[in-house]
């Protein structure tokens, strides 16, 4: 079979794809009866504008591939050879000008089946992840896909893979947005409402003892804006004179709240009690079903009694987002998520006062909140980190930059993974609660004796670790391409000929120093190198197909890969 | 269950009794290194995520209660319950009969309910509540704390430590990893200071393919992985390598302890079915080894029940029956009820008032306790009243607990070998309390 037409090969950087190319991408799947959105075509990656100024010198490198693991789902060779022609700032500016690459048009229907399945939603994540260019935003909205959580499992979203693509585009739509705006977005998203419950809230009925649902009230609070503890500008906890610390809100606050989440369900509902599921747009109020009462927020602030849904929400997330902690609280958890598990206070401070401030008396600015979590220089200047600077890769984005890396595809054209909650301990929108799948303060056994934290180390239990090894393993040895023959159907395959064709000219240690950076950003190990190199000296009989992937597989399992630094 | 009869398990299952000398006795010997006991025993923690409205397990029957229960649960009230015959004198209460798989069980005296149970420092009044004394416990409601309150046994220290691994480690200096078994991961129960949970799927089963085979490749990958696992100058880095060296040394010894293994009869499907049969199989396997103590941890998810709650809390709880009872059966025809006590924790307790569909978190709850060790057929603790506005009713129907989690824990733990001062060591607020354990366990 023709390669070409199995899919778009992108072999050159800067390959303009045809439109030949692109509609193969989805030409070939099993059937063609159903009009279906073609898989989002590899991405041309896009090029910044040069530039190498004193206060934006040109990136080594080194430099560019250290940004790009902190700001895409996974740097290709490619990309990071790019960023390298210009500044880490007009690589970040290039970026926010890119349009948001939704995921509810890659969500496709299986062949032969009526509607889209809790897979499809999956395949659509990675088509998007693994594919679009406006990488940064995609790696933005997935850290706050993990702040403000919606998630299938064990729910009846599972079935809603629409409800769950429309939610992640508001997440993409609002990641460089105001964080003023993107409350209230997540706030009115059917899917929210669906999961936290607020959706079909109804005001009290003293007769039937019935009040208002609390959960969104006291998750939104605790998770999404403010947390339990009053926070210093620098994350770090206030207490009182005994040197305890202060509680954000108590349960006055949760009733008032609650009240203000009353009266909403999905939009252009005909009845109330029994409304169509429409999970594409915002939920509306109906006012009849609207707490009248008067709504006590947050440091006293009162909504007056007959006040209307609409005009309730506003206050009640205007109250919320002025909070002074939701700059330091939202501001670490994303540096978290982007950086380094453990930033220092003053890092977090220099972040948070940009939340507070954009510099222009806008608070809540995403972009530059981003912005100046990346180009601060604990994140950028290796001198100036900690030692302990860096973060653990979370398991999903390790999959995706070696199917990046590799131009992962399969026949077809569909990528179904099963189970990542068992291979990687997490999956996109499938925490197993609001918590998301680790705590940010979450310390593993292993660093009991220091102040450090790890969360993603919460879901690398011997289970999952296992688990990921093996997953590796397999796609990483058994789905090369080039050594399959025959309909190879669904399976995630990887295509090594680029790899090959750099071993075949500079050898293995060319190759290596290759790796060197694209995976450690120029900071591999003597041992690992050395780790690497033995492998063409004991695999040397194998074909070269699987002296790479086994190198690579090394490379997955590697601890100073696992640590983005 | 003997030796013999225990071979004549594994050949059932198709494994001959030859295959089970050498490095598998072996391996299963040296998956608990304790040497303090000549007796086995095991706990099984089977943690209700969400907080399950547990005051709806137990329904009160007649007379006031009943007239009080129905007025504040409303179109949450339980229809039909199944009769009850506690032991103690009661307030004639009924079972959920969503629990019906739990009634014979007690019975016949293998299961009591804990009544009244929730995170407390000190005994708390109504108006010790409304004028917030210190005491109150910290970040009430919120589930991540609560459960870690239950597990922590402990308000929160700058170590996080839970009472399940620190009373293993009171117990033995440096037990083995398989003393701590996790089916849902890692949590805080199982934290210890120097230990913390092994994790197994719940098939058990963990294949690890790169090492799997006799070839040259995967002797290298074996090597290469070694190696590369060593200790790290990154904080995070090293902790990932310990992790994954630790897990991969771990799952191969369970492995060889575990292969070979028939399925044991009797147990369904559903994913808490599936916990207890692997936490069933290792049982099965290192009660046979002599002395030991082995903790357990299983979870069922679901019990937020914030809307929908008239038709899925009885799903939840009629699968949680069916899981329980197919455990004790399991530990039943293996000998060894007598030796292994499974329990309930949950975040809290929910709202006896209504949002709507659904109720919201609360404080005190009603628990559950199983196993041939336990004095059952009767009920423990204190049957709060459910009584909208009485002296218990912080708001809304959210209960003040008359038993500490930590005196519910602590009879567990006594169970298991505690002295008095270890009891005061492991739960620090025990002191604060007049009673420092429930009198449910038989010893």
């Amino acid at each position: 079979m023709d390669r070409l037409i199995k899919r778009p090969r992108l072999s050159l950087a800067l390959v303009v794809v045809t439109s030949l190319l692109s509609a193969c991408g989805g030409s070939d799947s099993a059937s063609n009866d159903t009009q279906q959105p073609l898989p989002v075509p590899p991405a041309v990656i896009p090029t910044p504008p040069p530039e190498d100024t004193p206060l934006y010198p040109k990136m080594t490198g080194a430099q560019a591939s250290r940004l790009l693991h902190q700001a895409t789902m996974g740097p290709t060779g490619k990309e990071i050879e790019v960023a390298a022609q210009t500044s880490a700032n007009a690589w970040l500016t290039h970026q926010f000008t890119l349009p948001p690459t939704l995921h509810s048009p890659a969500l496709r229907i299986s062949p032969g089946k009526e509607q889209a399945n809790y897979s499809n939603r999956i395949d659509a994540w990675w088509q998007v992840s693994l594919h679009a260019p406006d990488q940064l935003r995609q790696r933005v909205a997935f850290a706050l896909s993990q702040i403000f959580v919606v998630s299938d499992t064990g729910n009846n979203l599972r079935g809603k893979p629409e409800a769950m693509v429309t939610y992640y585009d508001t997440l993409l739509r609002h990641s460089f947005g105001n964080y003023r705006e993107l409350l209230e977005a997540a706030t009115l998203s059917p899917a929210m409402g669906t999961y936290l419950s607020h959706l079909g809230n109804e005001k009290a009925n003293v007769e039937l003892n019935i009040r208002p649902d609390e959960n969104y009230a006291r998750e939104v609070m605790q998770l999404f804006t403010i947390g339990l503890e009053q926070l210093h500008l620098d994350g770090t906890a206030k207490t009182d004179d005994e040197g305890r610390t202060i509680a954000t809100y108590d349960q006055v606050a949760i009733e008032g709240f609650a009240r203000v989440f009353t009266g909403w369900t999905f939009a252009e509902a005909e009845n109330w009690k029994w409304p169509t599921k429409h999970y594409l747009a915002p939920m509306q109020a109906w006012p009849e079903y609207h707490s009248e009462l008067e709504k006590i927020l947050l440091n006293s602030e009162r909504i007056a009694a007959g006040t209307g849904p609409e005009q309730s929400l506003k206050i009640a997330l205007d109250n919320l987002f002025n909070h002074p902690n939701v700059g330091p609280f939202i501001g670490k958890q994303l540096i978290q998520r982007l950086t380094t598990s453990n930033p220092s206070p003053a890092y977090v401070e220099r972040v948070a006062s940009v939340f507070n401030d954009n510099g222009q008396g806008v608070r809540g600015d995403l972009k530059a909140t981003v912005y100046a979590i990346l180009m601060d220089q604990e994140a950028r200047d290796l001198t100036y980190a900690p030692s302990h600077f860096g973060k653990l890769k979370e398991p999903l984005l390790q999959t995706v930059q070696f199917w990046r890396e590799l131009s992962a595809y399969s026949q077809s054209g569909f990528f179904y993974t099963w189970d990542l909650a068992s291979s990687h301990g997490q999956a996109p929108l499938g925490s197993p609660s609001v918590f998301n799948f680790y705590r940010p303060d979450y310390q593993p056994q292993t660093l009991a004796d220091t102040e450090l934290v790890a969360p993603e180390a919460q879901i690398a239990n011997s289970v999952t670790s296992i688990g990921l090894m093996n997953y590796h393993y397999a796609s990483l040895l058994w789905r090369i391409d080039s050594l399959k023959e025959g309909d190879t159907g669904n399976q995630i395959l990887i295509d090594l000929s680029q790899h090959q064709q750099h071993l075949a000219q500079h050898g293995p240690q060319g190759l290596i120093d290759y790796y060197n950076r694209l995976f450690f950003s120029d900071q591999m190990s003597l041992s690992m190198m050395q780790e690497l190199l033995a492998v063409f000296e004991w695999a040397e009989n194998k074909q070269p197909e699987y002296q790479i992937a086994y190198c690579l597989f090394l490379i997955a399992i590697a601890p100073e890969y696992v640590t983005q630094r | 269950m003997d030796r013999r009869r225990f071979l004549s398990m594994c050949i059932k299952g198709g494994v001959s009794a030859a295959a089970l000398t050498s490095t598998q006795l072996q391996a299963m010997q040296n998956l608990l290194n304790q040497q303090n006991y000549t007796d086995y025993k095991a706990m099984v923690c089977i943690f209700l995520l969400g907080g399950n409205d547990s005051m709806n397990m137990l329904i009160p029957l007649s007379g006031d209660e009943k007239a009080d229960y129905l007025a504040s649960r409303q179109n949450l009230a339980i229809e039909s319950p199944l009769p009850l015959s506690p032991v103690s004198q009661l307030p004639d209460t009924g079972l959920n009969p969503a629990l019906a798989a739990l009634q014979s069980l007690f019975e016949q005296g293998d299961f009591a309910f804990i009544a009244g149970v929730g995170t407390l420092r000190a005994p708390t009044s109504l108006s010790d509540y409304q004028n917030k004394r210190s005491h109150i416990p910290a970040h009430l409601f919120s589930h991540n704390d609560q459960q870690g309150r239950w597990m922590h046994g402990q308000e929160k220290q700058s170590l996080n430590t839970g009472w399940g691994a620190r009373m293993l480690e009171l117990l033995e200096a440096a037990p083995g990893f398989a003393s701590n078994i996790s089916l849902a991961g890692t949590n805080p129960w199982q934290r210890g200071h120097s230990t913390s949970a092994f994790a197994m799927s719940r098939s058990g089963q963990a294949k690890i393919h790169p090492l799997t085979g006799t070839s040259t490749r995967a002797q290298q990958f074996d090597a290469a992985i070694s190696r590369m696992l060593r200790q790290q100058a990154h904080p995070l880095a090293n902790s990932y390598s310990q992790g994954l060296s630790k897990g991969i040394a771990q799952s191969q010894a369970m492995n060889a302890s575990l292969e070979g293994l028939a399925p044991l009869p009797g147990f369904s499907d559903m994913p808490l079915s599936q916990q207890l049969h692997t936490i069933a199989k290792v049982i099965a396997s290192q009660s046979q080894q002599g002395g030991g103590r082995q903790i357990f941890y299983a979870t069922m998810g679901g019990f937020d029940t914030h809307d929908e709650q008239v038709t899925k809390h009885p799903e939840l709880l009629s699968t949680l029956a069916t899981s329980m009872s197919e455990f004790h059966r399991a530990m039943d025809s293996l000998g060894v009820s007598q030796q292994v006590t499974s329990f309930t924790m949950s975040d809290f307790g929910r709202t006896l008032s209504s949002n709507g569909d659904g109720t919201d978190h609360g404080w005190a709850g009603n628990q559950m306790v199983m196993g041939g060790a336990v004095k059952g057929g009767d009920i423990y603790g204190q049957l709060l009243p459910q009584r909208l506005g009485s002296e218990f009713d912080v708001k809304g129907g959210r209960l003040i607990p008359q038993v500490s989690t930590d005196q519910y824990s602590a009879t567990l733990a006594k169970w298991f070998g505690l002295s008095d001062g270890q009891l005061l060591d492991l739960f620090p607020s025990l002191s604060a309390f007049n009673d420092l354990y429930l009198p449910m366990m038989r010893s």
